[in-house]
């Protein structure tokens, strides 16, 4: 059988595989799952950084975070993470054109983008620990500072890193699948890479935020 | 049983490689705003310290980081190709975003003793 190169999701389409629904269109039960997941966790990242705002506007001597974290290491991991993002859409494109060797590529070009964010993000940890900057206690230069500088950022900070890293577990199981040409065999067998895509966005989506509120202001 | 290719499977063909290659001017475009706007973000700070106001910092990094973050979700999370439905869905958490940005608002504009 010859492979055609075209795209699969738009033969699925026009082939009646995915049910027109009223309200949400052609969108599948796994996308509006994912987009409802996506949307719980965003309020508890919201919640986070709602927590984290209420107790810097009632400091009276909160630190100024880019004098004490790095922001050209951040700014760097940062747009790691929005080059990821586009391997990542590039990765969806592959799979809905039945393109497996692109698909494994751009798959493990977005794993190696998000293990290099976790790593720099290790290296910050290490870095700011040994500076005094900890999770209950925290001092600069040898001097106290306000101890829930160091709480925030860990509980914001943490909470993304545990993102990054479930998003790679969860990318490598469907690169391990994309080896294997599960997602390449036309119609909606894209789909499993469509929603891993959507949550490695949302990942970078968050950090975007995050790097803004927590690092920058 | 097997499938002849007819001229019309070739146009649809030609017509999704078409399509595709659209999007992927699209993605690559988003990605150099990204790039563009973060080596943006950084330098801010340096123009505080030049001696523009702590407001206009907080407002341009807020203004900054909203709509990066709008253009991953709107064009990677190719929330403006859904339905209305599903849109909310993903605005939801929108409401949180406000209640912050009021929070830091407030810390900003707060007069000592009051």
């Amino acid at each position: 059988m010859s492979t055609s190169p075209a795209a699969s999701a738009d033969h699925a389409d026009e082939q009646g595989l995915i049910p027109e629904l009223k309200h949400f269109g052609k969108a599948t039960g796994g996308k509006i799952a994912m987009w409802m997941f996506i949307a719980q966790d965003g309020m508890s990242f919201g919640g986070l950084l709602f927590a984290y705002g209420v107790l810097r506007s009632s400091a009276e001597d909160w630190p100024v975070p880019s004098e004490i974290l790095g922001i050209g290491l951040t700014a760097t991991a940062t747009f790691l993470l929005i080059c990821s993002s586009l391997s990542m859409v590039f990765a969806v494109l592959a799979a809905q054109e039945n393109n497996q060797a692109g698909l494994v590529r751009w798959l493990a070009v977005t794993i190696l983008g998000g293990a290099t964010f976790l790593g720099i993000q290790a290296y910050e940890y290490t870095h700011l620990v040994h500076a005094g900057i900890g999770f209950a206690n925290s001092s600069w230069q040898g001097e106290p500072i306000n101890d829930l500088f160091g709480t925030t950022f860990y509980a914001v900070t943490g909470f993304h890193g545990l993102h990054v890293l479930s998003g790679v577990i969860y990318l490598s199981v469907i690169l391990k699948g994309a080896m294997a040409g599960k997602y390449t065999q036309g119609g909606l067998s894209y789909s499993p890479v469509e929603l891993v895509g959507l949550f490695w966005h949302f990942v970078d989506l968050v950090w975007i935020l995050v790097f803004t509120f927590v690092y920058l202001l | 049983m097997a499938h002849e290719v007819t001229t019309t499977d070739v146009d649809q063909d030609n017509a999704h490689r078409s399509t595709h290659q659209s999007h992927r001017a699209t993605y690559v475009t988003i990605f150099l705003i990204l790039g563009v706007l973060t080596i943006f973000e950084v330098f801010v700070p340096e123009v505080y310290s030049a001696g523009w106001s702590g407001q206009t910092k907080m407002l341009l990094l807020c203004i900054l980081a909203i709509g990066k973050a709008a253009l991953v979700a709107l064009y990677f999370m190719h929330l403006k190709y859904e339905k209305p439905w599903l849109r909310w869905i993903g605005y939801t958490p929108i409401y949180m975003g406000f209640a912050v940005i009021i929070i830091m608002l407030e810390s900003y504009y707060r007069v000592p003793g009051n």
